[in-house]
């Protein structure tokens, strides 16, 4: 029996030892890492279907700290810990080469430790604990890559300070109103508070999650910070650590706020719930129109996982049983399928030292597992059946549709549009196309970068064609918040108004496929031309940004940029512009004048005196 | 209580002023004998004091200790009154005073003469071969009065007496401002000499107009006369001697001395300048209110005024390139953040501003003491020339670093359980002023982060030349520093080790009708 506190300890004092042991020798560092982390794993496996709830720490402040598990910490816990995994495995070959590589373990180590802290925390104070340290230890590995990453931290740390502030707020006027930050206790005390009330702390809430969670419009740190980071830890930010926010969402409203409470704010379109919807379907439109816009492959992906977020939020602000289900379900298939794309373009940059998708081309053959990988990996971004994330899309869109919300489901649709033609973008402006002169003797990437890569590509197919398996999980977290339960088999979900079955589709694309493979193998009639044969009719060849991929869809481009501006970003510059140059003008009330500065002390004097001889007010 | 009876418990309050005192004073007489014992008697004293105070400390959550000196009785005699908050604030003088005079061991000397001989530190190698050893007995006996005047402040129960020790405080901290000789440091003294003096004049008439209204100076007297006597008469005299008092305090607008003296006096000064002088002054202004006037109209006013020199620290913190003005800048907003807990007047609140307060000192003297030995490696005093810094002084950068992350109050450390209280206590309010000011504040914070991460950040993540070569600060700056540290974590993740003195430190500030029973009995 395994307790909670030993898996943290194992967790945090694991990340030190990994520090300590680098100190001595980098190969036993790295094997030390993968092995404390595959132990998180198959403890947290282990503990599947439990429920335990435990003090673990009395007395700071006069408030206990406690640990709880329950089926849908369980389920954030073991995507924490395979990804974390994943990408500490993926890590060993990435970092090897650059420096300050104990710290860079120690800090992902860290990472996933916390983000393990916050979904088992079972009172809000620890839960805060843990979130302000996976606060600061990830802007220590946003800065890693140094040069323009530095502006990315800052700008994720300030605007995740402004969250936690937020939190903080909230949380400690529920502590102020009911005297314990105990989650099960606020829940089941909160239903008499006032309306009022419970949308002042939602909104506290929301502020701290949204901004991690990146919902439009505090969304702006994220594409910076994401494109920045190392690869592997791009794929723990995108993956899981946005999801915290996820998380966060799901615990205060329907774990503490419970969904008759949330579900009740307010009236028409301006209830909490509709605003909710609309904000997630902002977030899913505009950051998809953006990515399409970008030529750095990691940007791309950073806009996609803000437009994927969205459909989460959507999803879980929706509050059916079916929606809740695609939210969450979606938030498992983007965390693999994210992770995965962030790896391989990791892996591609580990070899070409570029993202710039315009200069970059005709890789699939350099490195054939990378462009399989990257292939499951959008196939899942964009909805392709057989695949997880066909699945969740299809829970989200049905409930859309189902339940009368046209406009919404337009929303999804359009969003899932736009994710096709920046996907393709994407996997032709890096592997399909001439191969650039410079990457011909290209080498293929390193085993335990492919490995990560593998596991996950078969991990979304694995759940695409039985996505029976996670939904059984989702399904108890549904019941566990109220909602009945869904008709769940091993592959797929059945109910009167419709039902869905992986495996009948398997089977027709099975039979489409075999159909194609036959005509293409009678009538193949194919050339084989040099990947880096540009035909130019005879004359000189560019040599840089001459192929094609480069300014994919321009016309595209110029329809829609003069509406893709990033106002919200320009404003919060504003903002840290004006404070900076105020703050400037109240630096000069110290002027360095003695005189001035006796001044002010006589000054003051007499305006005390003076107001207290006109008013009286002391 | 009489004498006696304090006596027969074992360890008597007044040691903890005599005995630096007179060590203070004994510096150039040892000095005759042997060279080195100026830089060790601090050392001893200092250590002294922190075992006297924490023996104390345990009796005096029970009942206040009360020493009279000269036979009688208060209020006819000089008394020291040695409550839960004088003797927490002495221990946090002898902890903080001692773990910086190991600090200046091998600090002070190649400080200065290195900075005199030769003004272009980056040439400056090693730490204490090569440098001429030259008399600082001057320094250390400074350092040893200044710490001296602090504690008396916070043990003493008669306002003249304060004056006196605050007196005592001032004055060697001007002088050790202008410790380095060199320009800055003498002009920044000279405007330290300048406001300081209105202030402790400021201060003499006050205490001078009540002497005059109630014949008495012990501070527990007057705090019983004090509804006897018309409320403008008393508001005079009250304005007058928080002003005075303020100017040390660091106030906002009375506080303009301060980044100039923080920042060109040694490290070792600022740090206790920032961890010591400006929170002293602060208890004495807390005294003054609270237990003497007992004004609690002003509360609000004083929230006010916190916030403001919150704001305005921080923004002028958040616009500086010199790393010791940023860091002087951050004391003041820090010092609003406090003051505003403390006027928040419950219970939660002033607890929540001494736990600020401890959290303050302890992560603020870290600060000076690191960037003390790193501003020398760089060679200058610009945030941009800590470039790499990491590299080249790992441990250092690390203590730096923890530091930062208290002050901006992230757990694990001390910063985090202390901002918890206050922003509870403000919250606990439910009153909107108290909500809104809080809610100022925390935009405080957002600043505060900006700058120190932009620190860290410099220090870890910027580019630099290949190959820097390590060389941290030595051995008697790092014990220091990493006691500061292990502090600072441990408290910040078992805040209980002070929050019992903390509460009942809170409740002697609150009750001052129980002060004033305890002390004229």
């Amino acid at each position: 029996m395994m307790s909670l506190e030993i898996l943290l300890i194992i967790a945090f004092g694991g990340a030190l030892l990994t520090y300590l042991l680098g100190k001595i020798s980098h190969k036993l560092r790295d094997s030390f890492a993968v092995i404390i982390s595959l132990t998180l794993v198959f403890i947290i496996a282990c503990l599947y279907g439990k429920s335990l709830e435990k003090t673990f720490y009395f007395g700071f402040l006069g408030l206990a700290l406690v640990l709880r598990l329950n089926i849908l910490s369980w389920f954030f816990a073991i995507t924490i810990a395979v990804v974390g995994t994943l990408s500490i495995i993926f890590s060993l070959s990435y970092i090897k080469a650059r420096e300050k590589t104990d710290f860079y373990f120690f800090e992902m180590a860290l990472v996933n430790a916390a983000m393990l802290g916050i979904v088992l925390a079972g009172d809000l104070l620890s839960f805060y604990i843990f979130w302000e340290i996976m606060s600061w230890s990830a802007f220590l590995l946003i800065s890693y890559n140094k040069g323009p990453a530095l502006a990315a931290g800052m700008k994720y740390i300030i605007m995740s300070i402004v969250g936690s502030i937020a939190m903080l707020v909230g949380m400690l006027s529920l502590y102020v109103s009911f005297d314990t930050l105990s989650i099960s206790q606020i829940a089941s005390v909160i239903t008499s508070a006032s309306s009022g009330y419970i949308l002042f702390i939602l909104i506290a809430f929301s502020i701290a999650f949204g901004i991690k969670n990146a919902i439009l419009p505090f969304h702006t740190w994220l594409p910076d910070a994401h494109s920045e980071a190392p690869a592997p830890f791009s794929a723990v930010l995108s993956g899981i650590l946005i999801k915290m926010g996820t998380y966060g969402f799901l615990l205060i409203l329907y774990v503490i706020v419970g969904l008759k409470l949330f579900l009740g704010l307010g009236s028409g379109i301006f209830s909490f719930h509709s605003i909710f919807c609309f904000l997630g379907a902002v977030t899913i439109i505009i950051p998809t129109f953006i990515a399409m816009l970008q030529t750095d492959a990691k940007r791309l992906l950073a806009w996609s996982t803000v437009g994927q977020a969205g459909y989460i939020i959507l999803a879980i602000a929706f509050g059916t049983n079916l929606a809740l289900a695609g939210g969450i379900f979606h938030f498992f298939n983007h965390a693999l399928f994210k992770a995965l794309l962030f790896l391989a373009i990791g892996a591609v940059e580990f070899r070409t030292h570029t993202r710039d998708l315009d200069s970059l081309g005709g890789l699939a053959k350099k490195m054939p597992i990378v462009f399989i990988a990257t292939l499951v990996g959008i196939c899942a971004l964009i909805g392709v059946p057989l695949t997880n994330g066909f699945v969740s899309k299809w829970l989200i869109y049905k409930t859309l549709i189902l339940e009368g919300s046209p406009f919404l489901a337009f929303f999804a649709l359009v969003g899932t549009w736009g994710t096709i033609l920046y996907s393709y973008k994407l996997v032709h402006n890096v592997f399909l196309g001439q191969l650039p002169e410079k990457y011909k003797d290209l080498q293929k990437s390193p085993i335990s970068m492919q490995l990560p890569m593998i596991v996950l590509s078969l991990a979304i197919l694995l759940f695409g064609i039985l996505p029976g398996i996670p939904l059984k999980v989702i399904n108890a977290i549904g019941i566990s918040f109220g909602f009945e339960s869904l008709n769940v088999t091993l592959w797929g979900i059945t109910s009167e108004t419709g039902a869905l079955n992986t495996i009948n589709i398997f089977s027709a694309v099975l039979v489409a496929g075999i159909i194609v493979w036959i005509l293409f193998w009678i009538g193949a009639k194919s050339v084989s031309v040099a990947q880096d044969n540009s035909y130019a009719a005879g004359a000189y060849t560019p040599k840089d940004k001459y192929h094609y991929t480069a300014e994919f869809y321009n016309p595209l481009y110029r329809m829609v940029k003069p509406f893709l501006r990033d106002v919200i970003d320009e404003f919060y510059y504003w903002i840290a512009s004006s404070v900076r140059s105020f703050a400037d003008s109240v630096r000069r009330i110290y002027s360095g004048d003695v005189g001035y500065y006796v001044m002010y002390i006589i000054l003051f004097l007499a305006l005390l005196i003076f107001v207290q001889l006109k008013w009286k007010p002391w | 209580m009489s004498e006696i009876g304090s006596l027969s418990n074992g360890v008597n309050p007044v040691l903890l002023i005599a005995v630096p005192l007179g060590l203070a004073f004994a510096i150039p007489l040892f000095n005759l004998f042997w060279k080195p014992a100026a830089k060790y008697i601090p050392l001893v004293a200092l250590a002294f004091n922190l075992v006297v105070s924490l023996l104390l400390l345990p009796k005096v959550l029970e009942n206040p200790v009360i020493v009279s000196i000269g036979g009688l009785r208060p209020p006819f005699c000089i008394n020291l009154v040695a409550g839960p908050v004088g003797v927490l604030f002495s221990a946090i003088i002898a902890l903080v005073g001692l773990l910086v005079s190991v600090y200046a061991l091998d600090y002070i000397h190649p400080v200065r003469y290195s900075q005199r001989i030769d003004t272009k530190l980056s040439n400056w190698v090693g730490l204490s071969n090569g440098v001429k050893e030259g008399p600082t007995e001057k320094y250390h006996m400074l350092y040893l009065l200044l710490l001296t005047g602090a504690t008396g402040v916070v043990l003493t129960g008669d306002i003249f007496n304060l004056f006196v020790f605050f007196e005592i405080l001032c004055i060697s901290s001007y002088a050790l401002v202008a410790y380095l000789r060199d320009k800055a440091g003498i002009e920044s003294a000279v405007k330290y000499l300048i406001q300081g003096a209105v202030g402790s004049s400021l201060l003499l008439i006050g205490i001078g107009l009540l002497y005059g209204l109630f014949g008495t100076l012990n501070m527990a007297d007057i705090a019983q006369n004090i509804k006897s006597v018309s409320p403008i008469s008393v508001f005079v005299p009250m304005v007058l001697i928080i002003t005075g008092l303020g100017v040390e305090a660091a106030i906002f607008p009375l506080n303009a001395w301060l980044p100039d003296a923080h920042s060109s006096a040694p490290s070792s000064i600022s740090a206790i300048l920032s961890g010591i002088a400006i929170e002293v002054g602060l208890y004495a202004v807390v005294r003054v209110i609270f237990t003497i006037f007992g004004a609690s109209s002003i509360f609000l006013f004083l929230a006010l005024l916190g916030i403001l020199t919150l704001l305005v620290g921080e923004m002028c913190a958040f616009s500086q390139n010199n790393i010791k003005r940023m860091l002087a800048y951050s004391s003041i907003g820090q010092i609003g953040l406090i003051l505003f807990a403390l006027a928040i007047a419950n219970s939660y609140g002033v607890t929540g501003g001494l736990f600020q307060l401890v959290s303050h000192t302890l992560s603020k003297a870290l600060l000076f003491l690191a960037v003390g030995y790193m501003i020398y490696r760089a060679g200058s005093m610009e945030i941009s020339a800590l470039e790499g810094m990491g590299r080249k002084m790992p441990l250092t950068c690390l203590a730096f670093t923890i530091g930062a992350f208290s002050l901006v109050g992230l757990p694990p450390f001390i910063g985090f359980p202390s901002k918890f209280l206050v922003v509870r206590a403000a919250l606990a309010t439910k009153e909107a002023y108290f909500c809104v000011l809080i809610g100022l504040a925390l935009l405080g914070t957002v600043i505060e982060g900006a700058y120190f991460f932009r620190v860290v950040q410099v220090l870890y993540f910027k580019e630099e030349k290949p190959n820097p070569g390590r060389k941290d600060a030595p051995i008697a700056a790092l014990i220091p520093m990493f006691i500061f540290v292990a502090l600072i974590v441990v408290v910040g993740v078992y805040p209980k080790l002070v929050t019992d003195v903390l509460n009942s430190a809170a409740s002697e500030i609150l009750n001052r009708l129980d002060y004033i029973r305890n002390v004229l009995g």
